[in-house]
């Protein structure tokens, strides 16, 4: 373990934490960035994949000679030619769970295989591939392979999945159970929940919902017959866990042997880092053709294939007093895997989701359950904010219900219920320890920014122009810095979760900072360059960041759960120590005096009292190159690494107010004011976090406005493509009023908590909070989203949910 | 073709956005929905905004094509808008940019002797571009900084 500070950041030239322009943007704006769709290697040959269009059914027989008859076919291949590869596993099995799943080789859950022989499970389950010479042909060719299928019973729903006689999945999962898991005390909360002045209960549906990265995945397999080696070009947010779970666990070929390339990647929110069948696909088909093998999906494929995202239906109960305490939280959620665990499902179900519920407030006792079930649509999987969003969302719905109750105003019963700044570090009793905080600090700066005491006269002047006008509020805290491995092993995840940055001084002075991670959109090149500037005192221009290569950078687990400036930022602030404290000793060799009189300042030494005696950093460089008159102790040349597994998480935290506009003729909401105050700690370029919160925002307004994955009973994705899956547009929002509070965590040396996506963890609770307000004197109490004008309308003329 | 003539055969069902990428390796158009709803596409035909996924190659015989890769040279300054867009950070994964920069010139262009666009207004023309990265305000910022240099370039009240 690492030992950390906790201390501010180093300011050596002052760069951390400045806005810096993004570096990364001229060549974006350009159109020269190359994502995975526009690599082009010679004698390139198209891959497609025939997705099921049955979402449950035996498979009688696959007929694919006409198929190989078309022109330009290379080659049209089934489960029957990949008998010897093993099944994608699944990492993330929740602590304490017997996993049922039939075992992987390794011991490991088998999640899938990379092509379905004997039945599908869900839309778009990949049963067949082709390989042509031009994409065109490739599709083309999917429509002449003949499947036969004995339809099954379909579920498509966690809770029904579960009920009795529902049509089962896996032979081996009897009840489609595949983890029942819980966290806090189930005794104590329901003795405080009997015992209780007040209690309110509420049922919810957390829609099943679509992150859809503008850019649709891709992978391009090259296989090098020479040297044995795979090189897999691919859409990915982390590519050095791509090829651990590739070479090791499913193509079982040498770790060295396949080369992971992370080009520019356009967007993912999770649903990047998982585990595809087109990846292993790729390489394979790659190796028999004796050709580099390039798919590019759809996006209709991307919504049929990509992990979705959110689908818990609970039952949620919270007690307390008749002044407004709270006593107790208890949540029973039906969580709904899909059709196979996805690489880390499970874990996003359940940890990630149940163990935050209580939020920023100080609760006695607290309690979830969490039924995770398969049914016949797509694999769940991580999306921005995932599971924390979940959390958020009921904790902040059965707030407003309790607040309603008891008749007390919805700030001051959060106000009076947030966890005190002296309780730090504060345990939940749900299984997480917050590091730090000052919610009540926060939460006041966002309720006074909002204009929250003008809200009533707000309310008046809408109504005279035909518009319900309604506040919400809500607060969360967002576990991030994924992050310390020991404690994620006992969370089930299966895998060391540290991250690491290498750092090499060059000898002109320049210098290359590499790090495991890698990016999807987050600026990494800009960011990191300031870390390694400001602590070694040098121009940021001078520093080049490199990453995505698996050849070329440290291992790294990669961009999730906004771990990034929090994992590989302090790996990187922690190697340019590392630099700093070796050119110290060396130093004090090269201006020969001793080591406590060696003064480390712009990038250069100096001797404490007389700056004339001075290396500058350029200088030093070349000096370590040559490593001329060294001792022994001190290595010539100057590259470090570190692998940074910090002691704890980190947990920013905020509070959001959405005041919306109901149109009392069309029940259509606008969004007509948001207000957020974040605290992520010390940001190392507010500029880019800045970009990051607008959009995750936005991203959780869709959640709770539009954005639903809708199934038919038969299973069909209704919403399969970006004409009847509705994604926030420009005109959907409003500019934001943003402002933020700085608790650092003491759990890195950046005193950095996570920012990326933790401001879409509570706008859908604020929206439905401020709509549920608008409609309070009609007697709405809860209304599910997506809150589509058509629902709200309805429940304007007093239509039950 | 940016200026530059191009002469080809093009299948009766060979949509714009294929030629320009696959046929003369112009990947800075992207493919991100093949519905016509994104706007990764958006190239610029005789002068107006279009999505390429939704123009047949043959019938923008003779027209004009404009892409990104026409706005600068490779590597080469970037345009007013392109800047501005620079400076408030309107981008994040890119993959949405080059068609935002293709159809967000019309707007800015035509608004150096006009009035200068509302918030609304810009968010309006927006509507057919698709970010899941910014949320948009980025991009809205970018464009009132890019219409206000344009206006004060053009000697108009700012």
């Amino acid at each position: 373990m690492t030992a950390v500070t906790g201390e501010a950041p180093a300011t050596g030239s002052g760069v951390l934490g400045q806005p810096l322009d993004s570096r990364e943007d001229p060549q974006l704006l350009r159109g020269e960035a190359t994502y995975v769709a526009d690599i082009d290697l010679p004698g390139t040959a198209h891959m497609a994949i025939l997705g099921s269009p049955v979402a449950h059914a035996r498979i009688l027989s696959i007929e694919t000679k006409a198929a190989e008859q078309l022109p330009g076919v290379l080659k049209v291949a089934t489960a029957a030619d990949f008998t010897d590869v093993m099944p994608l596993p699944c990492i993330w099995i929740p602590g304490g769970v017997e996993s049922h799943f039939p075992p992987h080789p390794y011991g490991l859950p088998g999640a899938r295989p990379v092509l379905t022989g004997d039945t599908v499970r869900h839309v778009g389950d990949p049963i067949a591939v082709v390989v042509a010479e031009t994409p065109r042909q490739a599709t083309a060719a999917l429509a002449a392979i003949s499947v036969e299928y004995e339809p099954l019973p379909v579920v498509t729903r966690a809770d029904e999945a579960l009920a009795e006689g529902a049509p089962q999945l896996h032979e081996a999962v009897p009840g489609n159970l595949n983890a029942y898991w819980t966290c806090g005390d189930k005794d104590r909360t329901d003795a405080a929940i009997a015992a209780a002045e007040v209690t309110v209960e509420l049922d919810l549906v957390n829609q099943r919902t679509i992150n859809s990265p503008i850019e649709p995945r891709g992978a391009v397999g090259d296989y090098n017959p020479v040297t044995g080696e795979y090189t897999l070009y691919a859409t990915t947010q982390g590519p050095h866990n791509h090829r651990f779970l590739l070479s090791a666990l499913v193509l079982g070929i040498p770790f060295n042997k396949l080369r992971v390339i992370a080009p520019t990647v356009g967007g993912s929110f999770g649903t990047k880092g998982y585990l595809y069948p087109d990846m292993p696909l790729v390489l394979l088909l790659s190796k028999a053709l004796g050709r580099p093998v390039k798919w590019v999906d759809t996006r209709t494929g991307l919504m049929n294939s990509t992990v979705q995202g959110r689908d818990h239906r609970q039952h949620v109960t919270l007690a307390g007093t008749r002044d407004g305490r709270i006593t107790a939280v208890r949540c029973t959620s039906y969580a709904n895997l899909g059709a196979y665990p996805s690489t880390i499902g499970p874990g996003v179900a359940t940890a990630l989701m149940g163990r935050s519920i209580s939020g920023m407030y100080d609760i006695d006792a607290a309690f979830c359950e969490v039924y995770a079930a398969f049914t016949n649509t797509v694999p769940l999987g991580a999306q921005r904010g995932s599971g924390r969003a979940e959390a958020a969302f009921l904790m902040e719905r059965l707030v407003d219900r309790y607040a309603g109750e008891i008749g007390m105003d919805p700030a001051a019963v959060r106000r009076k219920n947030l966890v005190p700044k002296e309780k730090f570090p504060y345990d939940n009793g749900l299984g997480w320890t917050y590091d730090s905080g000052d919610y009540r600090l926060n939460f006041d700066k966002a309720v006074e920014l909002s204009g929250y005491a003008d809200m009533p006269a707000r309310k008046a002047e809408a109504r005279t122009r035909g518009k319900r006008l309604g506040v919400g509020l809500a607060t969360y805290v967002a576990i991030c810095g994924v992050g310390p491995s020991t404690r994620m092993s006992q969370e089930g995840m299966l895998g060391g979760t540290w991250e690491s940055a290498n750092i090499r001084v060059h000898p002109t002075g320049e210098v290359t900072v590499i790090v495991g991670s890698a990016s999807t959109g987050q600026s990494h090149g800009t960011v990191f360059a300031q870390v390694a500037a400001d602590e070694l005192g040098i121009d940021p221009d001078t520093v080049q960041v490199l990453e995505g290569d698996t050849q070329k950078a440290p291992y790294g687990q990669g961009t999730y759960g906004s771990r990034s400036y929090s994992m590989a930022a302090p790996a990187v602030a922690l190697t340019a120590r590392k630099i700093k404290s070796k050119l110290i000793r060396a130093g004090a060799v090269f201006l020969g005096i001793p080591e406590d009189k060696v003064v480390y300042a712009g990038g250069g030494v100096h001797e404490e009292g007389n700056e004339q005696n001075a290396k500058t950093f350029a200088e030093l460089a070349m000096s370590m190159w040559y490593g001329w008159g060294l001792p022994a102790e001190i290595e010539p040349a100057l590259d470090e690494t570190t692998h940074f597994d910090p002691p704890e998480f980190n947990y920013p935290f905020g509070t959001h107010v959405a005041v919306v506009e109901i149109d009392e003729l069309t029940g259509e909401t606008e969004v007509v004011a948001y207000t957020a105050v974040d605290d992520a700690g010390h940001i190392g370029n507010p500029k880019i976090v800045l970009g990051q919160i607008e959009g995750s925002i936005t991203h959780g307004l869709g959640q709770a406005l539009m954005e639903a994955a809708v199934y038919d009973e038969q299973g069909l994705l209704i919403s399969s493509d970006l004409t009847t899956y509705a994604l926030p547009r420009a005109a959907d929002v409003p500019f934001f009023t943003l402002d933020k509070t700085v608790t650092p965590s003491p759990n890195n040396p950046l005193g950095a908590k996570g920012a990326g996506e933790i401001a879409t963890v509570p706008p859908a609770a604020a929206v439905v909070n401020a709509v549920v307000d608008a409609l309070a004197d009609l007697g709405v109490q809860h209304i599910d989203m997506p809150l589509t004008p058509e629902k709200v309308w309805r429940r304007l003329r007093g239509e039950a949910q | 073709m940016n200026g530059r003539p191009e002469q080809f055969s093009a299948q009766p069902n060979e949509l714009l956005v294929e030629r320009l990428r696959d046929g003369l390796g112009l990947t800075g158009t992207k493919v991100g929905c093949d519905t016509g709803q994104c706007g990764t596409c958006v190239v610029r035909l005789d002068g107006r905004s279009v999505k390429s996924c939704l123009v047949l190659t043959a019938s923008a015989a003779g027209g004009e094509v404009a892409t990104i890769e026409g706005e600068t040279t490779r590597g080469g300054e970037l345009s007013g808008l392109q800047e501005a867009l620079r400076q408030e950070h309107g981008t994040q994964c890119g993959f949405c940019t080059p068609g935002m920069v293709m159809a967000l010139g019309e707007l800015v262009e035509n608004t150096a002797d006009r009035e200068a666009p509302t918030e609304p207004e810009i968010r309006e023309w927006l509507t057919g571009n698709l970010c899941r990265c910014t949320g948009y305000h980025s991009v809205v910022r970018g464009v009132q900084r890019a219409c206000a240099t344009a206006r004060s370039a053009a000697g108009q009240e700012v």
